[in-house]
């Protein structure tokens, strides 16, 4: 049996994971590798870097932090930000990423799904699309795919863009809702079942994560065949093996979290 | 013809040009081996044992292979120890749905698509051991593996098959052996604890 995924979401500046603050701000949370690593050991089925850097510098770090994780993770990485074409996506692949996430990349240049998909196979490309409800949009009301860390809006509607994506040749959705994002009250599960079911790959939903009920929903009527989670973990709020657990309780069949050691 | 001590097998690690390596790698190596990473043929099957690693997709894998089926297929089948994983496991057989070229042919067989509505398969998934004793994926049985696949491999002769996983209703080869050589669809450098502890018997038997 397939089980329900738990992904961790690590976003990464200039080597180090960072966590914004009332909108504004950043704080530094620690290495990527340790925390990585952390995850792993309490249960995460996936961890997911996203990179903040703006700067050249910074992408070049990106690679270097890659790099390390890999040499001691033993659960998928998949690594995004600033990915614009099957070079960019080639050089994260060889650092240590098994999959890479594509963004504003795609939206700019759809072929780039495709060329990655036919060098490195479609599990290795994940479609990233940040949605937001849009009452004025292009086709009319509907959840739009924004880029640019979701300040830009497109006229791309997001189901319509999910199924391009993976016609494209991505392997897998991260699909995070822009409206819930932090706000801690559940995925949008209309958004996430929409997207799920008009698409043949994995779903990953994101945004808005605040319990262990809110992922049960996300996989029971979202159908989402992952969740990702970050300021909820990164609070100390939760830990990965408490979610596994209760999501257990109500017989979402997860993987169980590894025994712990040392205690 | 052995470059390495018997305590620390010296695995040659295929590398067609695409995809990460680095995990597999650093797995091997905690798992007790030595690793080189190569793209010459002489070399892989000079050392104690080949990997085939599961980046990359088919057509690329077997463009890297062109040439070469042969002598590869004569060297493991002569007991040469390889693990080939996920699509380095398909490249042991003869041919593919997924695209253009062969496999090694080593075990005779096709490679088809997953009969699944969601493909590709991307998760964790439970493993069946059907052969127990199986020194290298015996011990699987019950465990959760990480796969990340589309294609699965159907042998001609299903005693092959050791082990096995079903996603959507469709059973398919989790692990199969032939001479020295294992195949597994799943990523044990990506299957945390279970899946290095399966490097670490393959390097076990390669050594042995």
């Amino acid at each position: 049996m397939l089980r329900p995924r738990i992904i961790v979401c690590l976003d990464v500046q200039d080597g180090r994971v960072v966590k914004g603050t009332n909108f504004r701000g950043l704080r530094d949370v620690g290495d990527p590798v340790e925390l990585a690593r952390r995850y792993e050991a309490e249960g995460a089925d996936e961890i997911v870097f996203l990179d903040i850097s703006a700067s050249h510098e910074g992408r070049g770090t990106l690679l270097e932090t890659v790099r390390r994780t890999a040499e001691v993770l033993f659960i998928p990485l998949t690594v995004g930000g600033g990915v614009r074409t099957a070079d960019d996506m080639h050089a994260l692949l060889r650092a240590g990423a098994d999959k890479v996430s594509v963004n504003s990349g795609a939206v700019r240049d759809p072929s780039v799904l495709t060329r990655g998909a036919e060098r490195f196979g479609s599990q290795c490309v994940v479609a990233s699309i940040d949605a937001a409800w849009t009452e004025d949009g292009a086709a009319g009301p509907g959840w739009y795919h924004h880029t640019h860390g979701g300040r830009r809006p497109t006229e791309l509607e997001a189901v319509a863009w999910a199924r391009e994506c993976v016609e494209r040749g991505a392997g897998e959705i991260l699909l995070t809702s822009i409206d819930r994002d932090g706000v801690r009250t559940g995925y949008d599960l209309e958004l996430t079942r929409a997207v799920a079911e008009a698409v043949s790959v994995p779903v990953i939903a994101s945004g808005g994560a605040g319990s262990a009920e809110h992922l049960r929903d996300g996989f029971r009527e979202g159908k989402a065949a992952a969740v990702l989670l970050a300021g909820i973990l990164h609070d100390g709020l939760t830990t990965v093996r408490a979610l596994k657990s209760a999501l257990a309780g109500w017989d979402v069949p997860v993987r169980p979290a590894p025994a712990e050691v040392g205690t | 013809m052995s470059t390495g001590s018997s305590d620390t097998p010296h695995v040659a690690l295929f590398d067609y040009g695409a995809g990460n390596l680095h995990s597999l790698a650093k797995g091997l190596e905690a798992g007790g081996g030595r690793v080189t990473i190569t793209t010459d043929w002489d070399e892989a099957l000079g050392l104690d044992a080949l990997v085939l690693p599961g980046v990359g997709s088919f057509g690329a894998a077997s463009q890297a292979l062109a040439g070469h089926e042969a002598r590869v297929r004569e060297a493991l089948a002569g007991g040469y120890p390889a693990l080939g994983i996920c699509l380095g496991m398909q490249l042991l057989l003869s041919e593919s749905e997924e695209g253009e070229g062969g496999g090694v042919g080593l075990v005779p067989g096709r490679v088809r698509r997953l009969r699944a509505r969601t493909v590709p398969q991307m998760g964790w998934n439970d493993v069946v051991a059907r052969d127990m004793g199986d020194p290298v994926s015996g011990s699987l049985d019950g465990e959760s593996v990480y796969y990340a696949n589309s294609f699965v491999c159907e042998p001609d002769d299903p005693g092959v098959v050791t082990a096995t996983s079903t996603v959507e209703g469709d059973t398919f080869a989790a692990a199969l052996r032939t001479a020295r050589s294992w195949g597994v669809q799943f990523h044990p450098e990506k299957s945390s604890t279970p899946g290095l502890a399966l490097l670490r018997r393959f390097l076990h038997e390669v050594a042995s």
